[in-house]
C-alpha cells in the first residue's frame, strides 16, 4: 500500500523566485525554501499531493469549483506570468487522482474535476524551489479560498483526512508527501495592502496564532477559530490557510520538525516527516 | 451580471497579449467589445478602481490593471485609489 511519508505547509509568493534570483541563496526566502526542500528529498517522495488555492487562473467565475482534483498525466505552468519562472511541465499521476476522487466522493466530498488544465504561481513557484527537476509527480487538489463563501475549515479538514485514508489506500507501494500551501494573512491588491506596496498583512496576530496553534497541533482551536470573518478579516487570500488545515489530517498528533514564519508576508514555511 | 464582463477583461490583460496592447495603446476601443454599464466603462477608464471594487469587481483580477499599465494605472496610483475602500467589509 501507498504510505504518506511526511508532510510541509509553505507560502507561493509569486515574486520569490525573482527575489531569490536577485538576491542570491543566502537571502532569507532562499534559507526558508532550502530548509523545506531538505526535508522534502530526504522524505524521498513517489509523489507529491498539494492542497493548493487557485487565483482565478486555472478555475473563473464561469466555472468555479469550491473542492476539485487534476485528472492527467501531466500538466503545465505557471499561467499568470510570475517573473524569472520557465514554463515547466509537471508529471502527475491520473490513476492515483482517479483513486482519490473516487473514494472521496465515496465519503460524501464532491470533488471536481478537471483533464486539461494549467496552473499558475500557487502551484508552480513552490515547486520552482524544491522540485526544479520536476521529475516528482505531483496531484493537485483545489480549494477556493479566495472567493467567498469558503469552504468551512471544518470541511477542509474532514477533506484532507478523507484524501489521506484514500491515498493510504492506493495498491502501490508509494511514498507520498502531502503539501498545503498559501497565507495565513495576506491582502493581494486589495484596500488593505500596504501605503505603495501590491499587497499587505492586515492581521499578524491571527498569522502569529495560526503559527502557533499549528506547531502545537491545536488543530480543533484552529478550526474554530479559522472563521470565515477571520479569513477574511485576515485578508483577500486568508482563506489560503484552509490548504494548511486539509493537509494537516496527513500528519495526525506528529509534531512538526520546525514551524518557521514569515510574517513581513504573514505566512509560513513548516515540516513534518516520520518515515 | 457585467460584474462579470470586468473581471473577465481584467484577466484577458494577463491572457491576451494582443489585447494588452490594444488597451495600452486605445482603451476605449479595446473595451468597446464588452457588453458593460456605463458607470463600469467611465470607471474603468478613469482607473478610478475605487468605484470598480465597489461595484463587486474582484481586487486580485484588478491588480493585473497596473501591473500592465493600463487604463492609466500603476503601482502608486492603483494602490491610493484601492486604499480609500480599507473602511469596507472584507471581502
Amino acid at each position: 500500500m501507498a504510505q504518506i511519508v511526511g508532510a510541509l505547509g509553505v507560502p507561493h509568493t509569486p515574486f520569490y523566485p525573482f527575489l531569490v534570483e536577485r538576491e542570491g541563496p543566502q537571502c532569507e526566502t532562499a534559507q526558508l525554501f532550502a530548509a523545506v526542500t531538505a526535508e522534502l528529498e530526504a522524505m524521498r517522495p513517489d509523489l507529491i499531493v498539494m492542497f493548493d488555492t487557485d487565483h482565478l487562473n486555472t478555475f473563473f467565475f464561469d466555472n468555479l469549483p469550491v473542492f476539485a482534483i487534476g485528472v492527467t498525466d501531466a500538466f503545465k505552468g505557471p499561467n499568470d506570468e510570475p517573473r524569472s519562472v520557465p514554463i515547466y511541465t509537471i508529471p502527475s499521476r491520473p490513476d492515483v487522482a482517479r483513486h482519490v476522487r473516487a473514494a472521496a466522493i465515496a465519503a460524501g466530498f464532491d470533488l471536481a474535476m478537471t483533464q486539461q488544465f494549467t496552473v499558475d504561481h500557487s502551484v508552480v513557484v513552490p515547486l520552482h524551489f524544491m522540485t526544479p527537476k520536476m521529475n516528482v509527480p505531483v496531484i493537485p487538489i483545489f480549494v477556493a479560498g479566495h472567493v467567498p463563501p469558503l469552504p468551512s475549515a471544518r470541511r477542509c479538514f474532514e477533506l484532507g483526512a478523507a484524501v489521506k485514508r484514500a491515498l493510504e489506500s492506493f495498491p502501490e507501494n508509494l511514498r507520498i508527501a502531502v503539501i498545503g500551501t498559501g497565507s495565513f494573512s495576506l491582502e493581494v491588491w486589495g484596500p488593505r495592502s500596504a501605503p505603495g506596496k501590491t499587497d499587505g498583512v492586515p492581521d499578524p496576530e491571527w498569522a502569529k496564532r495560526a503559527c502557533a496553534l499549528v506547531g502545537d497541533g491545536a488543530y480543533d482551536t484552529l478550526i474554530a477559530e479559522a472563521s470565515e470573518a477571520q479569513m477574511l478579516k485576515a485578508g483577500n487570500v486568508g482563506g489560503e490557510i484552509l490548504n494548511w488545515i486539509a493537509m494537516l489530517p496527513s500528519v495526525g498528533v506528529r509534531k512538526p520538525k520546525f514551524v518557521k514564519p514569515q510574517m513581513d508576508q504573514g505566512h509560513a514555511y513548516a515540516a513534518w516527516s516520520w518515515s | 451580471m457585467s460584474v462579470y464582463a470586468v473581471n473577465h477583461l481584467c484577466r484577458e490583460v494577463l491572457r491576451d497579449h494582443a489585447f494588452r496592447a490594444a488597451i495600452k495603446s486605445d482603451p476605449a476601443a479595446a473595451i468597446a467589445k464588452y457588453d458593460l454599464t456605463d458607470e463600469e466603462r467611465t470607471a474603468l477608464l478613469a482607473g478610478d478602481v475605487a468605484t470598480l471594487y465597489r461595484l463587486g469587481v474582484n481586487a486580485f483580477l484588478m491588480g493585473y490593471l497596473p501591473r500592465f499599465e493600463v487604463c492609466g494605472l500603476n503601482l502608486p496610483t492603483y494602490n491610493e485609489r484601492i486604499r480609500t475602500c480599507a473602511g469596507d467589509m472584507p471581502r
